[in-house]
């Protein structure tokens, strides 16, 4: 069945056919379907049907990347024909980015995973063989419980990996029930020394209320390109002299740079010099809110006499970030005189620097001496809708052994234990982990891994290393949606239905304008795909009862509980998986939300809800919609105060003094920008029309951008030859990848910058395949010293015409 | 009947080209650089690194100005290009007979050719799509994230876009060309 | 032959045979040849499109106009040039002028069908064309005015070429003067389709439609150098040889025209660097085919004729040559040169140079369209000298 039934008929043989369709269906495609379907591939991105019979409109969220907008799905006939914008969900305030209007893409994509498979070739070779669920599960299940029984039940040796999604958690709580303790996610290759920064100095991450500030400084973030809402809708309304002024702190000319009123040219990993003289200026001119800070300030005068007694002066801070100091000094008296409606805004992505834990506490600092916190125009932490939680299964493994074994201060040479980072976090370092899987260093044998929604080959500083990692385990589980280059590495693949086939949990989104929002399913899944819940489901049917049968084994404590007790009943209780995954998504949503009274229905209907919703939404204007009255929004959830423990914005943190961190930001010589003669340094980051790895395949979105390209300064192009679209090497100490020149004056003579998230090398990508390059190929793995983050900004790397 | 036209805020413009992929998917519009209904605009940065000219690198989305008196319209040969009942300038794909004079005529080349019917296409302000269906909004308008777009009825003095050309300042694209374009660039 | 009421006077040795039958010098071989070539390029370059449409094409959507609109040009204006040469004579009397009056018309009628060919092909849907021409016509539009006169024309030169056929010369004269003005009338549309371009300055304008009437006549006088030299093996008596001094003469007038006419144009261009006009002729003055244009079809043929003011007509045959080259330069100068300048001078895409200037180079199936459209008209041409006797009649 062909998608393209519209009036204009869709000629074979057209320039369409070869680009959209030329990844139809074949049954040489081992990932394409081995009979023909009846389901709908769109050849084309032409998704209009014109007279369907059957339209209906359903809410749903996107989940193209990690924002969740709103979104209404337009369904004709059976096929998802167009997703609109939903106006009523405060924080994406209808619309959609380039990304979220291409979803469709995902769905339809021809090389999407559609059954379960089995390896048969080599890792990474990409042979599979296509088996039953069942037989999938049973694999799986035979595996584990050989590696358990061989591990004697150390549930450690298994590790679970998730990407950033709705249902992130529901795959956490089997890695909860199967009792490992190695947890990673994305937060230390994406947010962890944002979060945490501004958590330990503040108490809380918080959002940035731009549609009131009057004053933004925007370092180190691009929300003109890396999309986040509302910022980004927020953001660049009233610049340009219109209300709002906005000063980009960015080592390139992003589209932000272009849309803002001042753009500072900084050299990377300098942003801390900048803060602290920022901080120099507002202390010493006595600028700061003195109200708040006596209020809320904890460790006032000890930070004061750092700053001024370091002399972080403007002209110090000249030299380092390359800003002039008169810059300096001018902004931090602006942003003062425009304080608390003044935002220096906190960023999300932040692990481009070693000191980036410093950075975000000096940000955090320096945003509270203007007392723009927790208040209108500028930083607020918001107000949530609460949700009832469901329950989860956590029993206790006695032989699971814990996550790693933490770095004694007498520390032996060839000891196990982290030495990836000072401080453990939740999440934990992927990096530090990765290597020290790869360096033997871990305390027990790690032998299999279960990931979902995760690219690590593609997310993670040093491919080759990963790939080293994945062939190592025993047995990798891929759950994904795309053949992507992790899947490669896969022993079993589990096929997810895309975010538009499923309903995932219901989510609350805090803010100054709260709601909960739901995804809801749109169409049936295609092929025999299914989601994660129904997945975990059908694997813990198999699973549960044989793990269980390995702990008897091995478990002295669960023996004694059993030996005085029916054990069915015992393992029923303690031990079984499958009643977390008893439960239906939609039931379990409706659970959640079933203390506000017409919730569950207003979700399924609108996609929203939040308390008199249907008083308080209405449409204002062509463009815009009133979510809460003035009144009504919540600004200010605890008039300024910091959510931390004492109530106080931590200026000066002597507990991490033990751990060998600074309590105060402090500036080091060894943070100095450096790149020698002949080398760049290399940045990488976001495109407004891609998100990570996860759309390089997206054929709509790839019509826009076909590949990424490397800027590099012209001048510095002219001198080495190098003209637009010539084909380049990037090379560094970790690796290369091939790539075409964009010389730019819009980047430093000493540096280079790529797009994030090409150059895939999974042949069964159509689009994707080897095109363009890869940063993760070339970038060094450099930890953060504090959270184990990866520290992505840190590689100097040298380029060859090729 | 109305009078359709569309006021774009265009330095709210972040150039995420969300605006042309919401047409393609609405519209149908077939991949291939060439073929766009929309697009922004963009001149390379001048001046020298950390010196650049922030004002020289504005986006300027654009599509089919709708011109009240449009060239492609006058050269068309068999009237394939026509208005409609609400003066929206569009292609009788049944009419036309892909001479291309359309295409040279247009000052803004906003045409191009849809390869399955072997006609000239352009944004027809969603016409035979959302208007058909009722609706009143255009997907690039509709999706836009910084709303740099206002769509709406020019002869309706009460109409928000009325009131925005009452109130703001506007531009035309090479008005100087006598076109009459129904697409007002805010100040 | 008597088709109903109309008597054609058929060459009584005119069959398939007769064809086939010419005197097989190297020369003649030769052109059979490339006819032949030129033939079956024309098939498969309609293969081609029929198969892959516009996309057998180089045009694009900066520059949809491509060979094949210069090429109709190239016809169209041949056949306009004939018409005016042959009106001469038999429209407004000039006595040396009517001997090659039947030929000429021929010659129009058989340039402007290949014209009519090869547009076929350029047109996206040429049957749409016929049936919305009519039903609803846009006489704003300068190519439905170009296009039906054409038809117009076409038929009244027929008409023309059939009266002259019969020897009725005042019917002749009648459908000829018609024919001429209707014939004028498109041809300056056909100008007037580029001078009506407002967003393309270095086209618009007055300019087009004057240049094209005067080119054409130009065009004429060369092309009847070349069938007279065909016609007499490069051996004229004397009559001949009096007309061809007189058409030389008019053509060292002509082309001191032209060429004041050009220079002008493109100082005004220039003048005061107007945006996407100065610059645009600047270019263009930098470009090899302008110059090519400038030397074969004036320089070379102006020198010759003022070496003995015309005296001497081989050399004006091998001129005449040389200028129809120049001619054809000349119309695929004027359809690439008005869309040189982007209309969009701004990036659209991230990774793209920002537009400078429109580059094509026509594809293999527009080449063998080209030349496909240019063996048609010799052929048609040969078929008529043997179907007709395209000489004066005797006595007259
Ligand atoms: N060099 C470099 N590295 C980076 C970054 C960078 O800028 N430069 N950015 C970093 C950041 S901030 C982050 S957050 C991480 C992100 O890294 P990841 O979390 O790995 O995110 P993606 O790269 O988008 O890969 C997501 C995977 O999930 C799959 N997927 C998509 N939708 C679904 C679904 O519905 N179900 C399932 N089961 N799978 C799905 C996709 O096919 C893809 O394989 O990367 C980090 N790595
Ligand atoms: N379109 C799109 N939107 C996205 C995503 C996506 O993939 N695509 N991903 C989402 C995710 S997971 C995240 S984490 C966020 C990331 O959002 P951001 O962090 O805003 O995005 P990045 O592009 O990673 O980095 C921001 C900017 O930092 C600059 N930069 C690099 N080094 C330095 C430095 O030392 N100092 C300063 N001042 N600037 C520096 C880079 O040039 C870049 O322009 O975006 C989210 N939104
Ligand atoms: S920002 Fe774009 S991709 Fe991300 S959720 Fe929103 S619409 Fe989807
Ligand atoms: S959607 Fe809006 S902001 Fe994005 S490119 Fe289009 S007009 Fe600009
Ligand atoms: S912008 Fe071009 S296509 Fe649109 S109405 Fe005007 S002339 Fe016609
Ligand atoms: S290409 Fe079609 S729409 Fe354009 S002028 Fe010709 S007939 Fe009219
Ligand atoms: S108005 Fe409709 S057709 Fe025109 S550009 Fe916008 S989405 Fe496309
Ligand atoms: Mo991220």
């Amino acid at each position: 069945m062909q998608i393209e039934v519209s009036r204009r008929k869709f000629l074979q043989g057209t320039v369409a056919m070869s680009v959209a369709g030329g990844s139809a269906l074949s049954v040489t495609n081992l990932f394409a379907s081995h009979e023909h379907e009846s389901h709908a591939i769109a050849k084309s991105i032409t998704t209009k049907t014109g007279e369907a019979k059957e339209v209906k409109h359903i809410p749903t969220l996107c989940e193209m990347c990690v924002n969740k907008c709103a979104a209404i799905a337009r369904v004709e006939d059976g096929i998802v024909t167009k997703l609109d914008p939903n106006p009523m969900f405060p924080k994406s305030r209808n619309m959609l980015c380039p990304r979220g209007n291409a979803g469709i893409q995902a769905l339809y994509d021809p090389d999407r995973l559609k059954y379960p498979m089995i390896r048969t070739g080599e890792k990474g070779e990409g042979k599979f063989k296509r088996v039953t669920w069942d037989e999938a599960f049973k694999y799986i299940t035979e595996k584990t419980t050989k590696i358990l029984d061989e591990e004697q039940d150390n549930r450690s040796s298994f590790l679970f990996c998730a990407g950033e999604g709705m249902a992130e958690h529901t795959f956490k709580t089997f890695y909860q029930a199967f009792g490992s303790s190695n947890w990673l996610n994305h937060a230390s290759i994406c947010l962890q020394t944002v979060a945490s920064g501004y958590g330990v100095t503040i108490g809380a991450y918080p959002q940035a209320d731009l549609e009131n500030a009057e004053y933004i400084i925007m370092a180190g973030a691009n929300r003109a390109e890396a999309i986040v809402t509302p910022d980004t809708m927020d953001a660049f309304k009233r610049t340009k002299g219109r209300g709002a002024k906005l000063i980009c702190v960015d080592p390139r000319f992003t589209n932000t740079a272009a849309k803002s009123d001042k753009w500072l040219a900084i050299k990377p990993g300098t942003d801390l010099a900048f803060v602290l003289a920022l901080t120099y200026v507002v202390l010493t001119e006595e600028l700061y809110d003195k109200a708040y800070v006596e209020k809320y300030f904890a460790g006032f005068e000890a930070y004061k006499k750092h700053v001024v007694t370091n002399s972080y002066t403007p002209l110090w801070a000249s030299e380092i970030t390359g800003i002039k100091a008169k810059d300096i000094t001018t902004i931090a008296r602006e942003f003062m005189a425009h304080a608390p409606k003044a935002v220096y805004y906190p960023g999300r992505r932040s692990t481009f620097a070693q000191n980036d834990f410093q950075l975000r506490r000096a940000m955090a600092i320096f945003q509270g001496l203007g007392g723009g916190i927790d208040t209108k125009g500028g930083l607020i932490f918001g107000d949530k809708i609460s949700l009832k939680g469901h329950e989860s299964l956590i029993p206790m493994y006695d032989k699971a052994k814990s996550r790693a074994v933490t770095k004694k201060a007498n520390h032996k040479e060839g000891e196990a234990g982290y030495d990836d980072c000072a401080v453990i976090s939740g999440g934990g370092s992927w990096l530090g982990w990765r290597n020290r899987f790869l360096e033997g260093k871990m305390p027990y044998k790690v032998r299999g891994m279960f990931c979902y929604k995760h690219n690590p080959m593609m997310n993670m500083p040093n491919t080759a290393k990963t790939a080293k990692m994945l062939k190592a385990m025993e047995l990798v589980v891929c759950i994904d949606t795309m053949p992507s280059d992790t899947v490669m590495y896969a022993d079993v693949v589990l096929p997810e239905c895309t975010y538009l086939e499923r309903t995932d949990p219901v989510k609350t989104f805090g803010g100054v304008e709260p709601s909960i929002a739901q995804r809801n399913r749109v169409v049936d899944p295609l092929f025999e795909t299914k989601p994660v819940n129904e997945i975990l489901r059908g694997l813990t049917a198999q699973l549960s009862r044989p793990l269980f049968d390995i702990t008897k084994k091995y478990d002295e404590e669960v023996q004694d509980s059993i030996a005085d007790g029916n054990e069915e009943e015992f393992y029923k209780e303690e031990y079984d998986m499958t009643k977390i995954y008893a439960y239906d998504q939609e039931e379990l949503n409706e659970h959640a939300v079933h203390k506000y009274h017409g919730a569950a229905e207003a979700l399924e209907k609108h996609g929203v809800f939040y308390p008199k919703m249907d008083l308080y939404f209405k449409q204002l204007s062509v463009n815009e919609h009133q979510y809460y009255p003035e009144k009504e929004k919540s600004y200010s959830v605890g008039g300024g105060k910091p959510k931390t423990p004492s109530g106080k914005l931590e200026c000066n943190l002597a507990n991490l003094a033990s751990k060998g961190i600074d309590p105060m930001p402090t500036w080091k010589d060894e943070f100095n920008f450096s790149v020698p003669q002949g080398k760049f340094r290399l940045l990488t980051g976001r495109h407004a029309q891609f998100t990570q790895s996860g759309t390089s395949n997206n054929a709509v979105l790839r019509d826009l951008m076909p590949e990424n390209y490397i800027w590099i300064n012209k001048r510095e192009a002219k001198k080495q030859g190098i003209e637009f679209g010539d084909k380049v090497e990037v090379s560094s100490r970790t690796g290369s990848t091939i790539i075409r020149a964009y010389p730019t004056e819009k980047i430093a003579p000493d540096q280079v910058f790529f797009v994030h998230g090409f150059g895939e090398e999974s042949s069964a990508l159509t689009w994707a395949f080897k095109n363009g390059g890869n940063d993760n190929a070339v970038i060094e793995d450099v930890l953060e010293p504090v959270y184990g983050a990866a520290a992505m900004h840190e590689t100097n790397v040298e380029i060859r015409k090729v | 009947m109305a009078r359709y036209g569309m006021a774009l805020d265009y330095k709210n413009c972040i150039n995420c080209k969300a605006c042309e992929v919401a047409c393609k998917e609405e519209n149908g519009v077939l991949m291939g650089a060439d073929k766009h209904r929309i697009w922004v605009g963009v001149n390379e940065i001048s001046g020298e690194y950390p010196l650049l000219d922030i004002v020289s690198h504005s986006f300027q989305p654009s599509q089919c100005q709708h011109c009240d008196e449009a060239p492609c319209q006058m050269v068309c040969p068999t009237n394939a290009t026509y208005y409609d009942e609400f003066h929206v300038v569009r292609v009788d794909s049944d009419k036309c007979i892909l001479c291309s004079y359309c295409m040279n005529a247009c000052p803004y080349d906003a045409r191009y050719v849809d390869d399955r019917t072997m006609t000239v296409d352009k944004c027809t302000f969603c016409s035979d799509t959302r208007l058909a269906r009722g609706e009143t909004t255009t997907a690039c308008q509709n999706t836009c994230p910084t709303k740099v777009r206002t769509f709406g009825d020019l002869d309706d003095p009460e109409s928000e876009i009325s009131e925005l050309l009452r109130t703001r300042e506007h531009f035309s694209l090479k008005a100087n060309l006598g076109t009459k374009p129904k697409l007002f660039y805010l100040t | 032959m008597k088709i109903g009421p109309l008597n054609i006077p058929l060459r009584e040795d005119f069959s398939l045979k007769s064809i086939l039958n010419f005197e097989k010098t190297p020369v003649n071989m030769l052109v059979a040849v490339s006819v032949v070539a030129m033939l079956a390029m024309l098939v498969i370059g309609v293969s081609l499109y029929l198969m892959h449409g516009h996309h057998a094409y180089n045009v694009t959507r900066e520059h949809p106009w491509g060979l094949l609109i210069a090429v109709y040009i190239f016809f169209v204006v041949s056949s306009t040039g004939f018409c005016i040469v042959g009106s001469l004579g038999d429209v407004f009397g000039f006595k040396d002028f009517t001997m090659i009056s039947k030929r000429a018309i021929f010659g129009s009628i058989v340039t402007i069908l290949a014209g009519f060919t090869v547009i076929a092909f350029e047109i996206g849907h040429p049957v749409t064309m016929m049936i919305y021409n009519v039903l609803s016509p846009g006489l704003t539009s300068a190519i439905w005015w170009m296009g039906t006169l054409y038809g117009l024309y076409l038929t009244f030169m027929i008409i023309e070429f059939y009266f002259l056929l019969n020897n009725d010369m005042k019917k002749a004269k009648i459908f000829g003067l018609t024919g001429l003005l209707v014939g004028l009338a498109a041809h300056s549309n056909l100008g007037s389709v580029f001078g009506f371009l407002n967003a393309r300055t270095i086209s618009q304008g007055v300019f087009y439609p004057t240049y094209f009437i005067l080119t054409a006549f130009i065009t004429g006088i060369f092309l009847s150098f070349i069938i007279m030299g065909f016609r007499y093996k490069l051996n004229f008596n004397e009559k001949t040889k009096k007309l061809l001094e007189g058409l030389a003469k008019i053509q060292g007038l002509l082309i001191s025209i032209l060429i004041f006419f050009v220079t002008w144009k493109l100082l005004t261009d220039m003048y005061g660097g107007m945006p996407n006009r100065a610059e645009v002729a600047e270019h263009i003055l930098g470009s090899g085919s302008f110059w090519t244009e400038v030397i074969l079809a004036m320089v070379l043929p102006l020198l010759i004729i003022l070496k003995d003011f015309g005296k001497s007509p081989v050399l004006m045959f091998w001129a005449s040559l040389s200028g129809m080259v120049g001619i054809f330069f000349m119309r695929y100068n004027l359809v690439h040169d008005t869309q040189l300048k982007p209309l969009q001078m701004m990036k659209v895409r991230e990774y793209q140079l920002p537009p400078e200037w429109i580059h094509y180079f026509p594809s293999a199936t527009e080449i063998m369209i080209s030349l496909g459209g240019l063996g048609l008209c010799v052929l048609l041409y040969y078929v008529g000298t043997k179907a007709f006797n395209l000489d004066e009649e005797e006595g007259h």
